[in-house]
């Protein structure tokens, strides 16, 4: 059986947020300009995001909220009614509770009945974990509609006093801030059917290539700035010795980020020669690279494995919209529908490459009209 | 006399761009083997010790001296119907044949004694690299060492461009340490320029361009071996 994806939908919270204001929101380190934060951005290429926190760092709308809210526009768009949906699945890198899921958060927020839920864990990649589980529980005839929502709220690891309890400027390195200036927050949801509705999106197929057994931990949250120190937050006898220790920030090891390009290209390498992939057919192709920086160097490779995708059909709005961690996807590709309107039998390729401990994965739809 | 080398096609053949293709695949693996050898895992987690960094020298320079004799048989392996290969191989060889000065120079830098290092044999895997490259590079026309030199020289432009800094960062040591991983790093265009132009000429056949890619393979995982033994001694 085929899984369609049949609607879309999306949030942003707030006002567009420029590069300017980025700091007035987040906060002044120990009352200092970040000295990191122009190159930062310059490499990244985003121009304005949103935040669900405000300038006094009250949350505005949670992520729960936001989860909500990108559903409601999905459904409304969609004659399935509550009742007819059979699945719930949900992604997050950081829901609002430790426990439980958001996917029991969601369905409350949603007033869902007696539905199957799945919350999947991880970071980017999490969202294209919930799609596949979402679309597989359709394909075996389980379900005949599973509604996905991803949710990101990434602004609250950025408050000025999350680095002050670290330590403040001391403690403060390239690693733990170099998130602060790519993640903002929003949530997106698709709603995927067994039969197509209207204009809409035929799963082709869907793949996930981790490679978790050959790297080290290349985005986290849970281990201390001392590279020595083997413990995780929880090992620590409070969560205040913790967060003073730094196992609290959320880091990315620039320096192994590299590999993600690679790795990406090596995935998509792996599926054309298993004749999964045909890059020649593909019209529109919607990659989650998280910065600007990577964007010209996945190209180059692409077209050194003589696998390109020319440029014009490249789509992304995270010059606007920012980087959503797992959101990202679904707010592109929500965006790219209502846009570019893709035409009857468009061959649109996601890609989404993690870094936090190198998983990439790829999905492959086809426009079709009921 | 001028020395005729292999030229840069304007676009790959269907067979060239499928080798290519493999051997970026090959390369990858390559990386993610190296990634989980243990001196390496401590080069990317940042517990690298001014230690390890002799002891990778150590384990190197038996492999760097002999790199220049296998380049240069496998250059006389090619006929005369391959001159030009041979040519662009010559070339090579020679650009490489002292850099394991350099590395002794840099070992002392880093506090080690020369006489040491010089009197270091092979590690296992290093033996075990070495012959491989000499029984290949002693066939005739060896279009199958394409593979090796991918591989070595791709880490080669990794040392420079990944692990000299990331050295220099954690054991304090400097530049004038790391002058052996530095020098490896190319230039981009005139390199790829060279692969390019080799894979196009040596990949004429099925039976050549899966030598090609067989041979990377074995060189990858002996390399990988070579760097293990490091932390077995």
């Amino acid at each position: 059986m085929n899984a369609y994806l049949t609607s879309t939908g999306s949030f942003l919270p707030g006002p567009p947020v420029g590069n300017d204001e980025m700091e007035d929101i987040l906060g002044l380190v120990g009352g200092k300009p970040s000295r990191l934060k122009a190159r930062i951005l310059k490499a990244n290429g985003i121009q304005t995001r949103h935040y669900a926190i405000d300038r006094q760092h009250r949350t505005i709308h949670s992520v729960q909220d936001m989860a909500v809210a990108a559903a409601r526009q999905c459904l409304d768009a969609s004659p399935v009614t509550a009742r007819g949906i059979g699945m719930l699945s949900c992604a997050t890198t950081q829901g609002d509770m430790v426990i439980p899921g958001l996917g029991s958060m969601v369905q409350a927020g949603l007033g869902l009945p007696g539905l199957e839920i799945l919350t999947a864990h991880g970071i980017c990649s999490s969202s294209a974990m919930a799609i596949k589980a979402a679309a597989n529980a359709i394909k075996v005839g389980e379900h005949r509609a599973a509604l996905v929502v991803v949710s990101e709220l990434a602004s609250r690891l950025f408050k000025n006093t999350r680095y002050e309890a670290a330590g403040g400027q001391d403690a403060i390195d390239f690693n733990s801030e170099f998130l602060r200036w790519m993640l903002s927050d929003g949530a997106g949801a698709w709603l995927l059917e067994s039969e197509p509705r209207g204009k809409c999106l035929r799963v082709d197929w869907m793949r996930g290539i981790s490679h978790a057994d050959s790297f080290p931990v290349c985005m986290s949250i849970g281990t201390p700035a001392d590279v020595t120190d083997t413990r995780t937050w929880q090992d620590f006898a409070t969560y205040g010795e913790a967060e003073a220790a730094g196992a609290l920030l959320i880091r990315q090891d620039v320096r192994l980020l590299e590999h993600i390009v690679k790795l990406g290209v090596d995935g998509a390498l792996r599926l054309i020669e298993e004749g999964t992939l045909n890059v020649g057919e593909i019209d529109h192709f919607l990659c989650h690279y998280s910065s600007h920086h990577f964007r010209g160097k996945i190209a180059t490779m692409l077209e050194m494995a003589g696998a390109s995708i020319a440029q014009e059909k490249w789509f992304t709005n995270l010059y606007t919209r920012g980087n959503t961690g797992a959101a990202s996807i679904l707010i592109m590709l929500d965006e790219f529908l209502r846009e570019v309107r893709p035409k009857v039998g468009a061959k649109i390729l996601c890609m989404v490459p993690e870094s936090g401990r190198f998983n990439t994965a790829y999905m492959q739809f086809t426009v079709v009209e009921a | 006399m001028t020395t005729v080398e292999v030229e840069r096609p304007v676009a790959l053949s269907d067979l060239g761009q499928e080798t290519l293709r493999r051997l970026m695949r090959e390369w990858f693996e390559f990386e993610r083997l190296l990634a989980t050898v243990p001196i390496v895992r401590r080069l990317d987690v940042g517990t690298f010790t001014r230690e390890d960094y002799q002891r990778l020298l150590l384990n190197l320079r038996p492999q760097v001296v002999e790199g220049s004799r296998w380049i240069s048989r496998c250059a006389s392996s090619f006929d005369r119907d391959h001159a030009d290969i041979r040519s662009t191989i010559l070339r090579h060889a020679f650009d490489e044949h002292r850099d394991y000065e350099v590395l002794e120079q840099d070992y002392v830098a880093v506090g080690g004694d020369l006489a040491t290092i010089r009197a270091r044999e092979k590690n296992p895997g290093s033996q075990a690299l070495h012959a491989f490259l000499m029984f290949k590079s002693g066939e005739p026309n060896p279009g199958g060492l394409l593979g090796a030199m991918w591989i070595i020289e791709g880490l080669g432009e990794k040392m420079a461009a990944n692990w000299a800094e990331r050295i220099e960062t954690l054991t304090g040591c400097g530049s004038e340490a790391t002058r052996f991983l530095r020098y490896h790093g190319h230039n981009d265009d005139a390199h790829m320029d060279k692969l390019y132009s080799l894979v196009d000429r040596i990949c004429n056949s099925e039976a050549a361009a899966n030598d090609v890619i067989s041979t990377a393979k074995v060189v990858a995982r002996l390399y990988a071996w070579q760097l293990e033994e490091i932390d077995a001694a």
